[in-house]
């Protein structure tokens, strides 16, 4: 088989499938990898549940997993039954889910996987660990779908994102939703390392400090959000710890005063692709405490929904708004 | 007796609960259902606090600190642990495993002949598993009295039949003499999937599920099998998690009672209560966080009603619910918060707070006490009682209330029971049994007006109770009391005029 995945994911020792929308090929890429890594153990496990025959939400047809004898994987007891691998029962987690506990299983010969995983980022990580300790080289996750919930993206590691004609009928339009959220992860910690220091010491939800990283007194109102009129009129970096939003950058875009927005990592930006640009244009700039990467860009011009776009047109309008890897995942050649 | 919500709130028991910790499910299951050991039943207080005692004993000789020279009163022989070599590696030993184990007994609450999932089977053998290393440990531990774990060496073979005690469990092929060859083919089909393709690789992997439905069916048989197994000794696992969450309640008792140095009651045969050096740990702590100390307390009480004076804001109410806390504590088989204490056993103990809550149903203040006392004089007819009184009928005219207060007193005196009652009502202390009175406002200060008032009075205040003549009057200190809370002057005026 031709390696395509495997030497862009490099020995990232997690890599998360990650999709902006369902059906754009996450599952796929996935199944890709996995060949592409026959040599390796591999820890398998997804945020929330994945890997049924018939997509829940869109009711399409979904590819199985299928995994190789001495693989983990990680997946809710409820799912137990629908996994037809010889199976071991090599630990618990502790994480619960609606179909149970999610417990971590050795497969003790080839054959089909439900993943059910646990559905928070912070999870994750535990169980990665748990997956090292029982010897896995390397853990694959397939993350959740939708331009709001890149949860599972925020671990260390490489992410190969994921998008397809189930997005949006226009192209166009695609091409252009992919390529903002790969300029999200392509964010950077700031290049002040005052700065960069204070932010990594950053406990509050809301903090200001001097472009230099020096701590500057952040006017709070009764419900301990910012008055953001009272906001310093000179460049300033904004830490914030939840979600980036849309009206939240309105309400910086609006000030016309350049600021800089700090979030923990890129996908905690929540906010729109015309926001962010508006926010672009009246100068913000925006800055992350953790940076991720993504390894490459999946293309499936395949929608769920009955149109599909003309395949290469499809990866060269990607490949030239993109300046990561555009690989065809669907292909079925080797 | 029961242990209510509002009882445990208002003596402190509930904060020392919250403060309680058990490693195990098991361990937290026992403090949620603590035993209550009435009187008769002494000799198993006495076994459940040797214990604690020895539990205390192996954190002290485990801690890296050198071992605190525990307060102890009467003869009480402390367990003698010169014998072991290295205690702190025992201990660990049987620590170390009490927070691995999982509650199952969920799982075994089942027919037996529905069997259990890989999951439930595997939580087993790490039970077990787990119960083996706990119990290894636990062996070379001098003994704890009662408590002894049943071996489960069968069942824990029949989970682990190559005998290498990992945790990891699957259906092995050891079970059924048909699991082999059904997945050796199985194997070899699915070594040829994998270097297939197309149709072929499609033919195949329905001939792989064909297969997996078979294996699917002897798992099931031999899991049927295991449950029946399992489940035979379902008795024997549930005495064995009874045994570990006891050994887990004594290890949590002792480190409670090593963490604020609390004293092994003794238990005193007849009605006398003595506590010296007492302390209520919860309004200790508030203290300490405002930078002030607790005054600890020393009460001996006989049969009867003993009556409580003082100034206001002199810590009365708080003698009473030190007494209480340090009875409920000795009765489930805490050691107490004081330097030492001798008590009995009582059928009840309870306190009436003079406070209501929001949810009095219906009563007044007054209303509720009479109410309380009543249900408690009809529960306890012909049983031994304790019970403390906070203020006991202020809430009405106090010509009355002290009428009241005073027959009350009377009456408890004839009945088998030790009482505690704080009051502001003279003549009541004459009929009673003794007579304590706060020391009160003693110590003159000047300069430090605009201060918190409380800090001002904590500064004026000797909280010490004191024996006091019977009939001695009641301090008059509402006055002062007021000054330093900085009542409005015009206020106090009037006040003072009126006295």
């Amino acid at each position: 088989m031709k390696k395509i995945l495997a030497p862009l994911v490099g020995d990232a020792p997690m890599v998360t499938a990650i999709g902006l929308c369902k059906n754009a090929g996450k599952t796929t890429a996935l199944r890709r990898l996995m060949a592409e890594l026959e040599d390796e153990c591999l820890g398998l496990t997804s945020v929330g549940r994945d890997g049924e025959a018939t997509d829940l939400v869109t009711g399409t047809e979904k590819p199985d997993l299928y995994i190789k004898r001495g693989d983990l994987f990680a997946t809710a007891r409820g799912m137990m039954s629908l996994c037809d691998v010889t199976l071991e029962a090599a630990a618990l987690t502790g994480v619960m889910t609606p179909l149970g506990e999610v417990a971590v299983f050795r497969a003790l010969s080839d054959g089909y996987i439900q993943l059910a995983g646990p559905s928070a980022a912070g999870q994750l990580k535990p169980l990665c660990a748990s997956f090292a300790a029982l010897g896995a080289d390397r853990v694959l996750i397939d993350g959740a779908a939708g331009r709001k919930s890149l949860a599972g993206a925020g671990v260390e590691g490489a992410a190969l994102l994921c998008t397809g004609a189930s997005l949006d009928r226009n192209m166009d339009l695609v091409v252009a939703e992919t390529a903002h959220v790969c300029r999200l992860f392509a964010s950077r910690r700031p290049a002040s390392p005052g700065l960069a220091a204070a932010l990594d010491g950053c406990q509050d939800r809301f903090a200001l400090f001097g472009p230099a990283g020096e701590p500057w007194e952040l006017p709070l109102d009764e419900n301990g959000l910012p008055r953001w009129n009272k906001l310093p009129r000179e460049r300033c970096v904004l830490w914030i710890a939840g979600g980036v939003t849309d009206p939240l950058l309105k309400t910086l875009a609006r000030r016309g005063a350049p600021i800089t927005l700090a979030a923990a990592d890129a996908t905690h930006v929540l906010a729109g692709r015309n926001v962010l640009e508006l926010f672009s244009r009246t100068g913000g700039e925006l800055v992350v405490r953790r940076e991720l990467s993504i390894a490459a860009v999946g293309a499936n011009p395949w929608s769920a929904y009955g149109w599909h776009f003309q395949p290469q047109a499809f990866e060269d309008a990607l490949r030239q708004a993109l300046t990561l890897p555009v690989v065809n995942v669907n292909e079925k050649e080797d | 007796m029961e242990l209510t919500l509002e009882l445990r709130e208002e003596s402190g028991l509930q904060w020392v609960l919250e403060r309680l910790a058990p490693m195990s499910p098991f361990g937290r299951a026992a403090a949620r259902s603590l035993r209550w050991y009435a009187p008769g039943q002494e000799a198993a207080l006495e076994t459940e606090l040797d214990n604690v005692s020895l539990a205390l004993a192996l954190w002290n000789a485990a801690g890296t600190a050198p071992v605190e020279t525990e307060p102890c009163c009467g003869e009480v022989t402390r367990p003698d642990l010169s014998a072991l070599k290295d205690p702190a590696a025992l201990l660990r030993g049987v620590t170390r495993c009490l927070p691995l184990f999982h509650d199952i007994r969920g799982s075994l609450d089942r027919d037996p002949e529905n069997p259990f999932d890989l999951v439930e089977l595997f939580e087993i053998k790490h039970f077990l598993v787990t119960l083996e290393q706990l119990t290894q440990s636990y062996a070379k531990l001098p003994p704890f009295q009662d408590l002894a774990f049943l071996p489960m060496d069968g069942p824990l073979n029949l989970l682990d039949p190559d005998g290498r005690r990992l945790p990891a469990f699957s259906v092995s092929e050891t079970y059924h003499p048909g699991l082999a060859p059904l997945r050796a083919e199985k194997a070899a089909l699915e070594r040829s999937i994998r270097a297939a393709a197309g149709e072929e690789k499609a033919a195949l992997l329905d001939q792989r599920h064909r297969l997996t439905v078979q294996e699917d069916l002897l798992e099931l048989e031999v899991r049927r099998d295991l449950t029946r197994h399992l489940m035979d000794r379902k008795a024997d696992f549930l005495a064995n998690m009874e045994s570990l969450g006891r050994l887990d309640l004594f290890l949590a008792k002792a480190k409670l009672a090593k963490r604020y140095g609390c004293v092994r009651p003794t238990l005193s045969g007849g009605a006398a209560l003595s506590l010296q050096g007492l302390r209520h740990p919860q309004v200790a702590e508030e203290l300490m966080q405002r930078g002030e100390d607790f005054t600890r307390l020393d009460l001996n009480l006989a049969a009867g009603c003993a009556v409580i004076t003082g100034a206001n804001m002199g810590g009365k109410t708080v003698s009473l619910r030190s007494t209480v806390l340090s009875l409920l504590l000795c009765q489930c088989g805490f050691f107490v918060f004081a330097e030492s204490a001798a008590l009995p056993l009582f059928h009840e103990v309870a306190l009436i707070l003079a406070d209501t809550g929001p949810g009095s149903g219906g009563l007044s203040s007054f209303g509720r006490e009479v109410h309380l006392l009543d249900r408690l004089l009809q529960r306890t007819r012909g049983k031994r009682f304790f019970l403390a009184l906070d203020e006991f009928a202020r809430g009405t005219n106090p010509q009355e209330g002290a009428a009241l207060a005073r027959a009350l007193v009377r009456y408890l005196g004839t009945l088998d029971c030790v009482a505690l009652m704080t009051t502001h009502y003279d003549g009541v202390s004459d009929v009673a049994g003794a007579h304590y009175q706060v020391a009160g406002l003693v110590r003159e200060i000047q300069g430090d007006e605009g201060e918190d008032p409380r800090r001002r009075i904590a500064r004026r205040m000797d909280y010490r109770l004191l024996s006091a003549p019977p009939g001695a009057p009641c301090p008059r200190d509402a006055l002062r009391v007021c000054r330093l809370l900085d009542l409005e002057p015009a206020l106090m005026a009037l006040f003072q005029a009126g006295l």
